[in-house]
């Protein structure tokens, strides 16, 4: 009894004793823990992947180049959680890092549905969590004090394409009246339908095609059937990976005609994969809205060695969601320096009043300013939207990011033309 | 509804029809002679979709030609399957005849490490091919237009029917397979080595799907979940038509294939398939035995 008492104070002992040193080491850390919550594995592991190379990356340049400033040069440290693209995992992860390494703050999760639920872990200890490509509108509406997004909401990207189109109408005095929408049946595809329709009716847009496909389609013959007799001026595509491959080349062979262009949003479209899988003409003119500026790394020197070193990693050129991961890390270097302090309260006041408009923050996504509202939502946020010129992505929308010499072929030609 | 436009849907329906025909045609062997619901037939084609797609990324072979590499390759594999992982199987029941679930643990089993395995070696990316003449397509007036490429697998599709109804019905080996099929105690009291007949039909239910990857990816892509989808699609398409008869399978595959590109330009194209659905209801209603089953 006796001795099984004086293990439990020992214990005890020991656990303050462990405790001490990172509660009264102050302002003077040797290291800011990130915690990194991503799908490293499972069906989105593509994704997560790419995000944790970018931040990577931005980690080594800044602990090459002396750690962070303000707090005595400490050097950031990522310690990375598997989600295996699954919710469930993806919170115990969160309070695995939390229990274990103790971060003092998050990055993450990509998908959507692990977002919301391992936010709510942080939320629940005060931890302060940057989120990286999700873009469920939920995620910065839930009331959450410790939850901040520097990308596009849900409803951000919807906006952005019928703005595109008339912005361009405004600039050529020609557009289209009508649109036509065709979205992938889950919940992505569903919900982008119902912003559009919104944004639709805000800019005048009569809607004359609008319909879901189940995921996995053979054959999309019977739809581009029906588009050819609805006779949509521009029309407006959501798909996955496997469904746009199908679908960009049954519109090829059957010279879909749409005369203000195919516009589709990024998922199928952002992916290496359906590049390689459909012929260089069936892409030619279309418009694709991303999460992040695609002639980034061209356009400007100082991204090339992130690039190439992404490239190493990975064998593929910077992609948005690598881009994302780059941009978190700088965001936390700027809060950090601006806090001063791994205080988790403090760093949530630096994060709330962030106030990005240069640096690789802001520049490897093309984004002008990051800047969070009450809710924790950059309102500044926006995707870059490209134009395809023969296999070639320029961005040609927001204005302010399309390259001076480049001008939006519009009304696309005709098949007969080309 | 302009008539023109349900009339072209019509043809396409047709096209793709006879195509989920011949995908069905394997599963549908195998069940009519042995008993076996196949849970690994999507996995089988998701085989015959890579073969001809590293042919040609390797090699640049015409996926035509790499029929003569897969559907061999498949029939092996098939072979293979079945007489080291089903044919204990059967030897340890009695009286050959099967306890349906293990064997369709075992062939579910057989999917999953097959879709695996894919996923580990080749990753989850989607891929496809792009050849010159894959993006031609037959015009007929203004509006009608069927890819070349589909156009081949649709006919190819009928012609191996065909082919294979005749080889059942004609060889002595086609003969031994339906014998078996309707009595496999009497057929093999004939003689007939019933275990080799077994390892055969399984062979030739999945080298059927070596010859439909070849013609599907010139339009179509390849990853390894890409097998799922068409699984459950041939399943519905088998029971239509009526288990174990191969015409059965091609006319159960264009009822599926019309009734969904016709209904997709009333309703949304996900709403379409409700409509396969109630027919392949009705069927199992008032026709248990498929369309073209015969009664047991």
């Amino acid at each position: 009894m006796r001795g099984q008492r004086g293990i439990l104070i020992a214990l005890v002992v020991l656990a303050i004793a462990a405790w001490c040193p990172a509660a009264l080491a102050g302002e003077k850390v040797a290291e800011v823990k990130i915690g990194a919550v991503y799908s490293l594995s499972g069906g989105a592991a593509n994704q997560g992947n790419q995000t944790k190379a970018g931040a990577i990356i931005a980690a080594d340049e800044v602990n090459a180049k002396g750690g962070i400033p303000a707090l005595g040069g400490a050097k950031v440290k990522l310690i990375f959680g598997d989600t295996q693209s699954k919710p469930d995992v993806g919170a115990s992860e969160t309070e695995r890092i939390l229990q274990r390494e103790n971060v003092d703050l998050f990055i993450g999760a990509y998908q959507s549905a692990v977002t919301i639920v391992a936010t709510e872990v942080a939320e629940r200890y005060k931890v302060p969590w940057l989120v990286t490509g999700s873009v469920a509108d939920k995620i910065t509406e839930r009331g959450y004090k410790y939850v901040f997004r520097p990308n596009n909401k849900a409803i951000y990207d919807a906006r952005e394409q019928l703005e595109a189109i008339a912005t361009l109408t405004k600039e050529t005095g020609k557009g289209p009246k009508s649109v036509g929408i065709l979205v992938e049946g889950t919940d992505w595809g569903k919900s982008h339908a119902a912003n559009l329709r919104e944004q639709a009716k805000r800019l005048n847009y009569e809607i004359v095609f609008d319909e879901a496909y189940s995921p996995g389609t053979v054959d999309f013959s019977a739809q581009i059937l029906k588009i050819k007799s609805r006779k949509p001026e521009a029309l407006v595509i959501a798909m996955y990976t496997p469904d746009h491959i199908v679908f960009t080349k049954q519109t090829y062979e059957g010279r879909l005609d749409i005369p203000y262009g195919i516009h589709s949003v990024g998922a199928g479209s952002e992916d290496p994969n359906f590049y390689k899988a459909v012929p260089v003409e069936a892409i030619n003119y279309m418009f694709v809205q991303e999460d992040f500026q695609i002639d980034m790394v061209e356009l400007n020197d100082w991204a090339k060695p992130v690039d190439k070193k992404f490239a190493e990693m990975l064998g593929y050129g910077l992609t948005s969601y690598g881009a994302q991961g780059y941009s978190a890390i700088y965001t936390i270097y700027d809060v950090l320096q601006r806090a001063g302090s791994v205080d988790k309260e403090k760093v949530r006041d630096a994060l709330a009043k962030t106030n990005i408009t240069s640096g690789p923050a802001t520049g490897i996504m093309g984004w002008q300013k990051i800047a969070f509202d009450k809710d924790g939502q950059n309102v500044d946020a926006h995707g870059c939207i490209s134009q395809n010129f023969k296999g070639k992505r320029t961005t040609i929308w927001p204005v302010a990011n399309r390259p001076k010499n480049i001008k939006p072929v519009w009304p696309i030609p005709a098949w007969k033309d080309r | 509804m302009d008539p023109i436009i349900l009339g072209i849907a019509a043809v396409n329906g047709i096209v793709l029809g006879g195509l989920y025909g011949a995908i069905a045609v394997g599963l549908s062997l195998i069940f009519g002679v042995m008993r076996v619901i196949n849970f690994a037939h999507g996995s089988f084609l998701m085989i015959g979709l890579f073969i001809p797609f590293w042919l040609w990324q390797l090699f640049r072979v015409n996926p035509y030609v790499s029929m003569l590499v897969a559907a061999p390759a498949l029939f092996g594999l098939g072979y293979l399957i079945q007489a080291t992982l089903i044919a204990p199987l059967y030897r340890r029941e009695r009286a050959m005849v099967l306890e349906p679930l293990s064997v369709l643990m075992l062939t579910a089993g057989v999917g999953l490490i097959i879709d695996n395995v894919t996923f580990m070696v080749f990753g989850p990316d989607f891929r496809g091919i792009t050849m010159e003449f894959a993006s031609k397509a037959l015009w007929i007036g203004d509006i009608l237009n069927i890819n070349y490429t589909r156009l081949i697998a649709f006919l190819a599709s009928i012609a191996l029917t065909v082919a294979l109804s005749l080889f059942l019905a004609r060889t002595d080996l086609g003969r031994a397979i339906r014998s078996t099929a309707q009595n496999r105690d009497a057929a093999s009291l004939c003689g007939i080595n019933v275990m080799r007949i077994y390892n055969v039909t399984f062979g030739l239910g999945c080298a059927v799907l070596g010859v439909v990857g070849c013609l599907m990816i010139p339009f179509y892509l390849v990853s390894p979940s890409i097998g799922l989808a068409f699984g459950i699609r041939s399943f519905i398409t088998v029971v239509l038509g009526g288990i174990g008869s191969i015409p059965g399978c091609i006319l159960g595959g264009l009822i599926l294939g019309v009734v969904e590109s016709v209904a997709a330009q009333f309703v949304t194209a996900t709403s379409a398939s409700i409509f396969s659905f109630v027919i392949f209801i009705l069927v199992l209603f008032f026709r248990p035995t498929g369309l073209m089953g015969m009664k047991v």
